[in-house]
């Protein structure tokens, strides 16, 4: 993907993921982030979640897949954030990730994206981030 | 197994004076490596050959196969256990995944959770490389929510190369209170 190419308001393409206690695992496994509320659903209830919830590296993780799919291998990501986490992304929960070209800087051949990510919950996650694109 | 706790007790004086203080630093234990990018990659459904083929990489201007740029929290989490660790015992309390913030910095709080994160990525992770991890506490905001009273803590972590390059800075947010008494009826 070129610069020249990127438009204000253009959307990504969205990913549709589902929560599971097992990818939460692998995830966990994967990851490193090894706190309880990530894989046992009662110490996540005790925390007040609805059951065993995705961390954040995931979070930072699915939306830099987003980031990537819709940008392709040469583009950079130069900064994600400010993330925050509204409302928990539990086991049992479809989420969806989606994004859209917030601007685009052709001096520094950049582009911010507006992310996000919902469930049946609502919105539960947003996400700014930064990609450098060349050409 | 006794249940977790949420963070070291202390006074607010206490925590002021970590302020602008480096509160931890851990060293990744695991070089980057093309395994454990894969296993990273599995359960997210990642398909991006930049990440496992060298020469997708190059022709991608990568010097090298290269990890997933928010991969860096992973490679600078130190171990749960190594030589020399006491084995765990059934009462112990559970580890959890370390933040300085919470586990190193004395508050009068009781309960925490994240509220935001921001990272500027620098350095692209090759393989070989190693990730140190180091924490400041850079400000303290006190605020009453409506889970309970308390203050927002900023960790500022710097992650960087065995050769001293910056990989990543990372700005986590945390939320630590005492959580309001239910009334019960």
């Amino acid at each position: 993907m070129h610069l020249s190419d990127i438009v204000a308001g253009a959307e990504l393409p969205p990913i549709s993921i589902p929560i599971t206690l097992q990818r939460l695992v692998m995830e966990a496994g994967a990851n490193r982030d090894l706190s309880l509320m990530h894989h046992d659903t009662k110490v996540a209830q005790a925390t007040g979640a609805p059951d065993a919830f995705a961390n954040t590296f995931f979070l930072m993780g699915m939306f830099e897949r987003l980031m990537r799919d819709w940008a392709g291998p040469k583009a950079r990501i130069r900064k994600i954030g400010p993330l925050r986490m509204m409302i928990f992304n539990a086991v049992g929960d479809t989420v969806h990730f989606k994004g859209v070209v917030e601007s685009v800087d052709e001096t520094t051949g950049t582009v911010t994206l507006d992310m996000w990510v919902e469930s049946q919950r609502g919105k539960t996650v947003t996400a700014k981030a930064v990609l450098e694109v060349k050409g | 197994m006794s249940e977790p706790s949420w963070g070291l007790w202390g006074t607010w004086e206490e925590t002021e004076q970590h302020l602008g203080k480096i509160v931890g630093q851990s060293v990744g234990p695991d070089p980057v490596e093309q395994g454990s990018i894969r296993r990273w990659l599995e359960p997210k459904e990642f398909a991006c050959d930049i990440h496992t083929d060298a020469a997708a990489a190059k022709a991608a201007g990568y010097d090298d196969l290269v990890a997933p740029a928010s991969m860096v929290f992973t490679y600078g989490i130190a171990p749960y256990w190594q030589p020399g660790d006491n084995s765990a015992q059934i009462d112990d309390e559970p580890t959890q995944i370390q933040i300085p913030v919470i586990f190193d910095v004395p508050a009068p709080c009781d309960k925490s959770f994240a509220t935001s994160v921001e990272v500027e990525f620098f350095e692209p992770l090759y393989p070989g490389d190693e990730v140190t991890c180091t924490s400041k506490l850079v400000d303290i905001r006190h605020k009453e929510l409506k889970v309970g009273k308390g203050a927002f803590l900023r960790q500022e972590d710097t992650y960087t190369k065995q050769t001293g390059e910056l990989v990543a800075i990372a700005y986590l947010d945390i939320f630590r209170f005492v959580a309001v008494q239910k009334e019960v009826s």
